[in-house]
């Protein structure tokens, strides 16, 4: 796992001299004649490449490989050499695609058959591709500076494929002592620069290429280390296609790739369109996408030798029926594709079927006969995978149910609302650069969290903790309050919403209050009211800070909420049990409205649950002189002026709103150090409110969908 | 003949990493116990001769270390350190853990062997191997503890540029959510069951809530299974939704959360680990620029929920995505000059298709120096000029000539006419008004 190995930096070097306008002397039939028109008419005569040609295309073909399968951080730099060194493109990302490299070649063009062969030489190519070594990549570059003081862990390795047609094994020496002569003196240069890197390694792969039918008059050689910094092999090869097939084999090697024929691709006959034959693809990718199989050595089951390469390739079979989408396969790897013949007609039809969004799974033949699906080939954006799925036996087999687990037992989950919480909560690429306000640099993520933060700081997990969030008439406000900023129009939908409300407190409307559970008939209906004020109040609240705006919300469902008289609230209390009065008194006296909220009974239901934990808390709360365990504090509890706001009598609103505004704020703090204080992270919300009720409920029952 | 009699540890080895591979394949990490009372067997077969011939193996009788999978071998003596000292079978042991690139440890007993000693040190290897790895699974204020299981491996990104192995964090913040069809399968290094736990107030587990036979866990469990748990709120809104939620595990580590289900009845919350990075998924593009939705001008999901901003495109498309031309094999050359050829025989119609594909060949022969190909393809227009039929447009002849001349210009390579970039049109004739197509 080298990011930095010989692989990062390939320097191309091809000989543009005039030998190289020679022909190949293998013929092209490009005249292929239909049948019914042959009549008389003579075909073209065939036409041959130029040993230019056939190197070009074939490093052409050994880029269209690499970029096809690693489109980043693995850099070509081509160089053309002739009188001098023509570097066509440079180490930088957007220089590395095939389209500039055709168009860069093109302005070259082929060698002049008539230059004076004395002045050029493929030497001058080799000197440049060392030069080019030495210069520092973008990836490089970032890595260094990533590491800071361990910037040398940064390598700088890389490879020169020289494609030239040398005059003997002497002339190759003088070659190779050339390219070692010249990292040497430039290892020198970049030990005193910080714009360039010393070489550590060099692998030199010169090609010898030479028309079809002469004799060689260099030998191949395997790779040797002439230094502990070069390494060189010399490959004697025909041009034509002798030369694609080894650089076919060479970007294998040198970029790790292995073989997968998918097999028995059913595919539309051109001529019959009704009929249909299948077909093999071959394609290439990285080789860990077979590693299951070179790991359990039984490779050779389905790997075969084909006829003309020595490489192996494994055949899979094309599966159906399709997969589809909406299933999220165990994958333990996916590593993009090139097709060997990119624009065969079955290899097209092939990426074409996987560019359109379909995916194909793959099984492996298997002697006994048994199925495994063992890959799946998928495009994303344009791009094709070779996804290895994992067929050996799980570590998770029979793992228990959700169900059975910690709050498996409870039914009532706000599972439809969370759903919409997740689908609000969304992610989406942002690929500009946004700014904040102070200039810096806004990160999309933590934006993301921020809303998260935002949006969960009132969400009661199940239905029977909430009214407000069971009443359609409450989401206009409920969903724009969690809003960062409010619009004009957010905040009078959001006074309308409480208007609403108001009203239907007047017309004396039901609730959906839980009443599962409870005894007899629940609470009453004004009672009723007040849960659902308070509990919107206590939404509102979490957002006040966000802006003015959501302060202007809060003052109007402060104004307008109804407030029971004090007496009122007396009679309450006295529908309860003595001593269950006692200890709410002294436990959360100082919460007057937020207790108010809490000893409703339309929690009832959940309580139950949580009645051997509370015994626990009841003990500490039986004596009055223990403090609040500092867990057990509400998130919500910045209401702490009610009472004193209900003696008051008539006072103005602005008196009464910043009365509310300054205890709330200089409370908020507090609120968030109980948080922090509490056990493990863990925020018990409303753990009181259960504690309350939990004395009065007696069944568990199980709170249905209002 | 098979001996099971004696020791034979190089056999044990062998069958573990058989047995290891045919049920879990070369993927997931094992721990292998080794249980010994020290001593190494003797003649072949014994750990000593197994040593001893280590640098004479071939393909087939390859030695089991390092294991062919990712490994841990704990080796536990059933005898004291001073007891293995007098011998040389500490090192021989610490040789195995050496082959299996250092993974493992050896254990040994401290004290005389007796039962509690020997627990002791099996003690030791639980402490090390088998702690359960605990986090707290935080949405926003929304937080469950949970037990993630199996234990996380820590990770080597680059052992050159970043030796240092990655761990995950104990608090694993959810970032935003994702649909199912948008991370589209994506690769993972391992995954893991998401188990709520119910810590007691020192923070110990007080059971994952499943029922036990232990009649104490049992109530405790059952109180545990009624308190609402985000754990399970999250999984089933993720299995209904058809989602996955993305957790931020470390600095530029994330992962996803989803619900797996493993029979009709039983599903499970897993999580599944990135590679860590930047750009993991390189349909999702680069983690840190994943933002809320909200933030977008408009809705990226469509008012509808019928579109996505996902995979993203990348840059430069691939080979096959944008008919790059190689004539490696003739039939390829031969396809790109039968296409010409056919729409040649179909102008004026095909004035469109016939300069498209004309000028795909033009271009392709520049860059690879095959200016005779240009040459020959502009004889073969000028001879399908004179096949014509007498009923052909009139326009043909003109376009055909054209081609043909255009040609045998950019064959010359002067740079006047054979320029990469510059393409050839259509000639304007009196008749290419109304049915010529324009490029």
């Amino acid at each position: 796992m080298k990011i930095f190995s010989e692989s990062h930096k390939t320097v191309f070097v091809v000989d543009h001299c005039p030998y190289m306008a020679e022909s190949c002397r293998q013929h092209v039939e490009f005249d292929m004649l239909v049948k019914n028109r042959t009549q008389g008419i003579i075909p073209l005569a065939p036409i041959s490449k130029s040993l230019w040609t056939c190197s070009v295309e074939s490093s052409m073909e050994y880029c269209r490989i690499m970029y096809d399968i690693f489109p980043f951080k693995k850099l070509v730099n081509f160089i053309v050499s002739d009188s001098g060194a023509h570097v066509l493109n440079s180490w930088t990302q957007e220089d590395q695609n095939l389209q500039e490299l055709m168009a860069a070649l093109a302005a070259v063009g082929p060698p002049n058959p008539r230059a004076d062969p004395e002045c050029c030489s493929i030497l001058h190519g080799l000197v440049a591709a060392v030069e080019t070594l030495c210069k520092i990549t973008e990836y490089q570059h970032e890595a260094r500076t990533l590491l800071m003081e361990n910037a040398e862990r940064v390598g700088n390795r890389g490879r020169i494929i020289c494609i030239t047609n040398a005059k003997s094994d002497s002339h190759v020496r003088m070659l190779e002592d050339c390219v070692q002569e010249t990292i040497h003196e430039h290892n020198k240069l970049a030990a005193n620069s910080d714009h360039l890197m010393q070489i550590q390694k060099c692998e030199l792969v010169l090609i010898h290429t030479y028309p079809v039918g002469e004799d060689s008059l260099v030998s191949d050689r395997p790779k040797k280390e002439l230094s502990p910094v070069l390494t060189s092999e010399v490959h004697s090869v025909r041009a034509g296609r002798h030369l694609a097939t080894k650089l076919n084999i060479l970007v294998q090697q040198h970029f790790d790739l292995a073989s997968t024929t998918i097999t028995n691709i059913p595919m539309k006959e051109e001529q019959h369109a009704n009929t249909s034959a299948n077909y093999d693809v071959e394609l290439l990718h990285h080789k860990d996408a077979h590693v299951d199989f070179l790991k359990s050595g039984d490779n050779h089951l389905s790997g075969s030798s084909r006829e003309g390469s020595f490489k192996e390739t494994i055949t899979l079979k094309w599966c159906t029926p399709r997969t589809n989408n909406i299933e999220l396969h165990y994958c333990t790897g996916a590593y993009r594709i090139s097709p060997v013949d990119v624009n065969s007609r079955p290899s097209s039809c092939l990426t074409n079927f996987l560019l359109n969004g379909r995916s194909v799974l793959l099984e492996q033949p298997r002697k006994s006969g048994s199925k495994v699906i063992s890959h799946m080939l998928s495009s994303h954006g344009g791009e094709i995978f070779l996804h290895v799925l994992s067929s050996s036996r799980s570590i998770l087999e029979d793992p228990p149910s959700i169900s059975e687990g910690c709050g498996g037992r409870v039914t009532d989950y706000r599972i439809t609302d969370f759903g919409e919480f997740m689908r609000e909560n969304r992610l989406t690429p942002f690929l500009d650069p946004r700014y904040k306000i102070d200039g810096s640099l806004e990160i999309p993520l933590e934006r993301a969290k921020d809303q998260l933060e935002k949006h969960t700081r009132y969400w009661p997990m199940i239905i029977s903790q909430t009214t407000i969030f069971n009443m359609q008439a409450v989401v206009p406000l409920a969903s724009v309050i969690v809003k960062e900023s409010l619009t004009e129009e957010d905040v009078l939908n959001c006074q309308k919403t409480i208007y609403n409300l108001v009203d239907m407190e007047r017309k004396n409307d039901p609730l959906p209050i839980s009443t599962v559970g409870t005894r007899g008939k629940g609470p009453k209906r004004d009672e009723q009211y007040r849960i659902m004020w308070n509990e919107l109040e206590t939404l509102v609240r979490a957002h006040i800070n966000n802006s003015e705006k959501h302060q202007r919300v809060l003052e109007c469902l402060m104004a307008c909420r109804s407030k029971p008289p004090e007496e009122e609230e007396r009679k309450k209390r006295g529908r309860k049990r003595e001593d269950k009065e006692d200890k709410s008194e002294k436990a959360v006296k100082d919460y007057e409205q937020e207790k108010s909220w809490q000893d409703s009974e339309r929690l009832k239901g959940i309580l139950e649950r949580g009645k051997e934990e509370l015994a626990e808390a009841e003990i500490i709360k039986d004596s009055p002189d223990s403090p609040e365990p500092p867990n057990k504090k509400p998130l919500v509890e910045m209401d702490e002026t009610p009472p004193v706001e209900k003696s008051k009598g008539p006072v103005s609103l602005l008196s009464l709103w910043s009365n509310r505004i300054n205890t709330a704020n200089s409370r908020k703090h507090q609120e968030f150090a109980g948080r922090l204080n509490s056990v493990n992270n863990r925020a018990e919300l409303y753990q009181h409110l259960k504690e309350e009720n939990g004395m009065e409920t007696t069944e568990n029952g199980k709170a249905s969908r209002q | 003949m098979d001996d099971y009699d004696k020791t034979c540890l190089e056999s044990a080895l062998v069958g573990v990493c058989n047995i290891v591979q045919q049920e879990w394949g070369g993927a997931i990490p094992c721990q292998v116990v080794l249980v010994t009372d020290g001593c190494l067997g003797i003649g072949r077969g014994s750990l000593r001769h197994s040593l001893a011939t280590h640098n004479q193996r071939s393909e087939s009788n390859r030695f089991p270390l390092p294991f062919p999978f990712p490994s841990k071998l704990y080796i536990m003596c059933m005898a004291n350190l001073e007891e293995l000292q007098s011998t040389d079978s500490l090192d021989c042991l610490e040789r195995l853990i050496d082959l299996n690139n250092g993974e493992g440890q050896i254990f040994t007993i401290d004290g005389p062997l007796c039962l509690k000693n020997v627990q002791s040190m099996f003690g030791k290897l639980i402490d090390l191997a088998y702690t359960p790895f605990h986090a707290v699974l935080k949405c926003g204020h929304l937080t469950a503890d949970v037990q993630v299981f199996p234990r996380p491996e820590p990770f080597v990104i680059d052992e050159e540029i970043d030796p240092i192995p990655k761990v995950i964090n104990t608090d694993l913040e959810i970032v935003g959510f994702i649909d199912i069809a948008d991370i589209s399968s994506p690769p993972v290094l391992s995954r893991h069951l998401v188990l709520p736990i119910a810590l007691n107030k020192e923070g110990d587990e007080v059971g994952t809530g499943i029922t036990d036979d232990n009649e104490d866990e049992n109530s405790a469990n059952q109180i545990a299974g009624k308190i609402p748990n985000f754990c399970v709120l999250l999984h089933g809104s993720l299995k209904v939704e058809g989602m996955v939620a993305i957790v931020q595990l470390g600095p530029e580590w994330h992962g996803m959360l989803y619900s797996q289900a493993d029979s009709k009845k039983k599903s499970n919350l897993m999580m599944s680990l990135f590679e860590p990075g930047p750009e993991p998924l390189p349909w999702l593009g680069k983690m840190v620029q994943l933002g809320p939705i909200s933030d977008a001008k408009e809705n990226p999901y469509g008012e509808d929920d019928n579109k996505s901003p996902f995979p993203l495109q990348p840059k430069n498309k691939r080979s096959y995505a944008q008919n790059v031309t190689v004539w490696i094999k003739p039939s390829g050359l031969q396809t790109d000059v039968q296409k010409i050829l056919r729409n040649a025989r179909k102008l004026p119609e095909k004035t469109q298709t016939f300069y498209k594909e004309l000028n795909r060949l033009r271009k392709a022969a520049l860059a690879f120096g095959f200016l005779d190909l240009l040459k020959g393809v502009a004889d073969m227009l000028e001879r399908e000029c004179t096949l014509l039929p007498d009923t052909a447009h009139p326009d043909a002849a003109f376009q055909l000539t054209h081609a043909a001349q255009q040609l045998k210009l950019a064959s010359t390579g002067t740079s006047e006419y054979a320029g990469y970039d510059h393409n050839i049109t259509p000639l304007q004739t009196d008749f290419s008004g109304s049915s010529a197509e324009r490029i």
